[in-house]
């Protein structure tokens, strides 16, 4: 039972570089456009408009980009758009809390669905604790 | 331009080996412990919790495997489960409630704190979350797993065809 050599130290390698390139692969085109984005006029336009429900997080309204790019896709894509923003400490742990809660929401549901529940009323649990944990860190902090 | 264009390379590649240098051996971590069988140990920590949500004894394997390994490899698991009857449509509703609200602990937290987030209380913070609401709704709210009951029979049946 307890078998443990080069081979599971190889696996992990392995491993670690597949993730490794499946998070680069989507860290470094985010990171380019977010980037480009910060420069050009419309990401102060879209964030001016959502500051009123970052406030309530304690995050800047250019904050809902990352936020909304976790929600749908996945973490490393979410991680790709927040490191242009230089957000301060506070502001990655508030986005970490509520990216951990809710991220991915349409592959992650699809693989709970196969386990053979609905996952409407759960995707609605991680949106809602999300925004609601991003409010008590918020205060926390 | 070129000011912007060298922000984005030197800022994204920096990044990405920051990342690696954590994740790799993590990884490797991880499969230190899938094949110790490690996870007997963590399954036997969570029991009290296990008990605690009202869920029996085989929920901790696919609970603490979702933990570590993600919410994919937990839910193999679970249909594993299923497949052998061990586990009731109850129980499987519950363990998909613990693991969307917490999963590869490891792993999304290393990432995280390798971007610079505070990491210990936003894990303790969601462990206990995910505990906290299996509690709630298996004392105060144990008809709404129940409710969902006849149409995840049906689902769980067209799984195991």
């Amino acid at each position: 039972m307890i078998v443990m050599g080069w081979s599971t130290i190889l696996r992990g390698t392995k491993n670690g570089l597949v993730i490794t390139w499946e998070l680069a692969r989507v860290i470094i085109p985010v990171f380019f456009c977010v980037t480009i984005l910060k420069y050009s006029p419309v990401l102060p336009w879209i964030s001016d408009h959502l500051v009123p429900i970052m406030q309530m997080v304690g995050l800047p309204g250019e904050a809902a980009l990352p936020l909304v790019l976790g929600y749908f896709l996945n973490i490393y894509a979410a991680i790709g758009a927040l490191l242009p923003l230089g957000m301060s400490v506070r502001e990655i742990t508030i986005m970490s809390v509520m990216l951990l809660l809710a991220h991915g929401l349409p592959i992650e549901a699809a693989v709970a669905k196969q386990t053979g529940v609905p996952v409407f009323g759960l995707i609605l649990v991680r949106i809602t604790l999300s925004f609601l944990s991003g409010i008590f860190f918020n205060l926390i902090l | 331009m070129l000011e912007i264009m060298r922000e984005a390379v030197l800022g994204s590649l920096s990044n990405v080996i920051q990342i690696a240098m954590i994740v790799i051996p993590l990884m490797i971590f991880i499969e230190i412990i899938k094949d110790m069988n490690w996870l007997r140990f963590l399954t036997a920590a969570m029991a009290p919790f296990t008990r605690w949500m009202k869920l029996p004894n085989e929920a901790g394997l696919p609970l603490v495997a979702g933990l570590v390994f993600g919410i994919s490899y937990g839910a193999g698991i679970i249909i594993q489960a299923a497949r052998e009857g061990t586990l009731a449509y109850r129980d499987i509703y519950m363990i998909n409630l613990f693991l969307v609200i917490c999963h590869s602990v490891f792993e999304d937290t290393i990432l995280f704190a390798a971007i610079g987030a505070v990491w210990l209380p936003v894990l303790v913070f969601r462990l206990l979350l995910a505990v906290a609401v299996c509690l709630v709704v298996a004392h105060f709210w144990p008809s709404y797993p129940e409710r969902l009951f006849r149409e995840g029979q049906k689902a769980v049946e067209s799984v195991l065809e």
